[in-house]
């Protein structure tokens, strides 16, 4: 009778050996930053061809390429494909996915902090709490009101008063309420919902901060006055055309816009009036459902994007204050009352946690709308 | 003899011989007479999948929206439709789709007669070319595409604008407002109601004008009493597609309306997207569908189908 020995068959010990060598390269990953760790079944080879992230177009995707999607697919040799599906239109589509058990569109969701929270009410985020990348974050990349990590914040960003110097001949606005001078009537803009803005125009309507959310008539009267001027109200890609078609004087919007406006050569500056401007945060969140390796892998981009390296270049190429304490604002910016560092600098902004405008976001629309649509 | 003789068919007659009897595996004779059923297939599935579709947009929006989970409450209740009615905003926008509908419609039928007449009416088969080849071309540009090239035109840098400032006049407020999406929209429906006319137009034979002229009927007198009432089912035709497009148009009041001239498509899809309220989103579609169905089936009865109807045109149908 053959005595029996054990034989390891070959494929056996490749996948074993695959196994060890990229756990020990890993532990002295030139990624520098930890990593999670990683669960038996995640081994080398099930590394995926490819994670889907959802993007912003225009400068939001070419600086989330730049610092966060390149060197994160250098790295892991995992290519990252981007979704450019509105994040609006792209949240019914992963609820749904998720509702039915089926794999979601995408791996990470890029989306506003309010638009996260929902998603998280609604349970179809995954806990991000073990990503190692959170140690030493700012408290501003903790979700807030919410129980872990079921996103993380990555930015802050301010909605600015954007402006035409040529209509502005006097020097930037110093108010708000500019825009109720006949001279600008059809020549302002404001996102179509009023997000941004909403809390603004209650201050700008003679209301305070403590007014925000119980008493918002000063903002709603606010509206009706500034209606009477014929505003224009779009998207981020109707007020880069609006400026760069001398269609607009003032708008109220996002900072990289303007920004982003301005390098590509459209005179636009921006301020912050003496009401202040809305900050606010973006972030990033991983949706249930997908594969274990996939799941992986896409929060190890989470992870990437809290790593100094990524938020270095990522927050640096957008113009925005990042989560990561100590880096330094770009040249044109330094100073910029749109790039808050310090507590001061907070000071004059108006910030409205995230639950509230979860709770109070579509009741504002509706106002707004009522008021704009008449 | 036979066999010699069918080689002989042309190349068409034999491979439709093999068709038929391909056909003939798959649908035996003894099955003729529900060939008609057949045919209905398709159109039965494609119209039995949009039914589907309604009855789950019939289902949502009997359900509001818990803030608190964002999801919709098992619960139903008539909460999305008593919204509707208690916001004016959403009457308004019913109110000011309603109009552009019928101001589209009015608009489109006026200019889209005369283009038909003369494609029809023409002797000329260079210009009969020429009015066909304009009248598809628009088909190839997309309806977005189309809206945006005419903010090149009529924007405050646009075209006209430009000339008017180079004649020293004063700039004009062309777009951005109510009455340049109802323009863009009727340029937009135009083709659509064009053909929808041309069978009409082509039904009138040219001997009857003649018949009415030979009769002592001048040229306005012919058109008046011999034309247009001949050319009904064309009117007929073209007046319900011009009018349900429109009344369900989305891209062109969002991208000329400047925000402020929203159509109800728009409002559906705020619900849905920018609130993620399905319910009242869904209550919204189906006051749409309902409004625009119960105006279309009242123009079938009391007017009849015209050139939608498949006895054809430049007769009464429907009646």
């Amino acid at each position: 009778m053959a005595s029996k020995r054990f034989i390891l068959p070959r494929r056996t010990f490749l996948q074993g050996s695959a196994g060890l060598a990229g756990t020990a390269a890993l532990g002295t990953s030139a990624l520098g930053t930890g990593m999670l760790a990683r669960p038996m079944s995640a081994l080398a080879q099930d590394k995926p061809e490819e994670i889907i992230v959802r993007v912003w177009g225009g400068a939001w995707g070419e600086a989330m390429r730049s610092g966060v999607a390149d060197p994160f697919t250098e790295m892991t040799g995992i290519n990252v494909r981007f979704d450019y599906t509105e994040d609006n239109e792209i949240r019914p589509r992963i609820w749904a996915a998720v509702d039915q058990g089926r794999v979601p569109p995408i791996h990470v969701n890029w989306d506003t902090s309010t638009n996260a929270t929902i998603s998280a009410l609604r349970g179809v985020t995954v806990d991000l709490s073990d990503l190692p990348n959170l140690e030493g974050l700012l408290p501003l990349a903790r979700p807030v009101g919410l129980e872990g990590y079921p996103l993380v914040n990555t930015y802050a960003y301010v909605y600015v008063c954007a402006y035409r110097p040529e209509a502005f001949p006097e020097g930037p606005p110093q108010s708000w309420r500019i825009m109720l001078e006949p001279r600008f009537r059809g020549r302002i803009a404001l996102y179509d919902d009023g997000i941004g803005f909403n809390p603004i125009a209650v201050i700008a309507g003679g209301g305070t901060i403590d007014d925000i959310p119980d008493n918002m008539e000063a903002g709603w009267e606010f509206y009706r006055q500034l209606r009477e001027n014929e505003p224009l109200l779009g998207e981020d890609p109707d007020f880069t055309t609006w400026f760069q078609n001398g269609e607009i004087d003032i708008a109220c919007t996002i900072s990289v816009n303007a920004r982003a406006a301005r390098q590509s050569g459209i005179d636009v500056e921006w301020t912050v009036p003496e009401e202040g401007c809305k900050v606010d945060t973006d972030g990033l969140w991983v949706p249930r459902g997908l594969p274990e390796n996939e799941e992986y892998w896409a929060k190890q981009y989470v992870n990437f994007a809290l790593s100094r390296e990524a938020q270095a270049a990522w927050c640096s190429a957008l113009g925005l204050p990042p989560v990561y304490p100590g880096l330094e604002p770009p040249e044109d910016l330094v100073g910029d009352p749109a790039y808050p560092t310090t507590e001061e600098d907070f000071a004059r902004l108006v910030s409205i946690p995230s639950p509230v405008l979860v709770e109070n976001q579509p009741i504002w629309f509706e106002r707004f709308n009522e008021i704009f649509q008449g | 003899m036979a066999r010699a003789g069918r080689q002989s068919y042309p190349l068409t007659w034999r491979l439709l011989d093999i068709a038929e009897r391909a056909a003939r595996l798959v649908w035996p004779r003894r099955w003729k007479r529900q060939v008609g059923y057949l045919m209905l297939t398709p159109a039965v599935l494609l119209v039995g999948l949009l039914a589907i579709g309604l009855g789950y947009m019939a289902e949502y929006s009997l359900h509001e929206l818990d803030l608190s989970t964002y999801r919709l409450v098992e619960e139903y209740s008539l909460v999305n439709y008593q919204t509707i009615v208690d916001r004016p905003v959403y009457l308004r926008v019913f109110w000011r789709t309603l109009l552009a509908a019928i101001l589209v419609t009015l608009f489109a039928l006026a200019l889209a007669f005369p283009y038909a007449y003369l494609m029809v009416r023409t002797s000329s088969a260079r210009m009969r070319k020429f009015l066909l080849i304009a009248l598809f071309l628009p088909f190839f540009i997309g309806q977005v595409v189309r809206a945006y090239g005419w903010l090149i035109v009529l924007g405050s840098e646009g075209l006209i604008n430009t000339a008017l400032g180079a004649l020293g006049l004063p700039r004009l407020d062309l777009i951005y407002n109510y009455p340049s999406v109802i323009f863009g929209l009727t340029q937009y429906m135009l083709p659509f109601a064009v053909l929808m006319m041309v069978p009409a137009v082509a039904a009138i034979g040219e001997e009857v004008e003649l018949a009415s002229e030979g009769l002592g009927a001048n040229w306005m007198q012919t058109f008046r009493h011999v034309v247009l009432p001949l050319a009904r089912p064309g009117f007929i035709g073209a007046g319900i597609v011009v009018f349900t497009l429109s009344l369900t148009d989305f891209a062109m009041p969002e991208i000329l309306g400047g925000g402020t001239s929203d159509f109800i498509a728009s409002s559906i899809y705020d619900s849905f997207f920018q609130i993620s309220n399905f319910g009242l989103g869904a209550a919204i579609a189906m006051v749409l569908v309902g409004i625009g169905s119960v105006l279309a089936a009242a123009m079938f009865i009391l007017v009849g189908t015209g050139t939608l109807g498949m006895t054809g045109g430049g007769r009464d149908t429907g009646r």
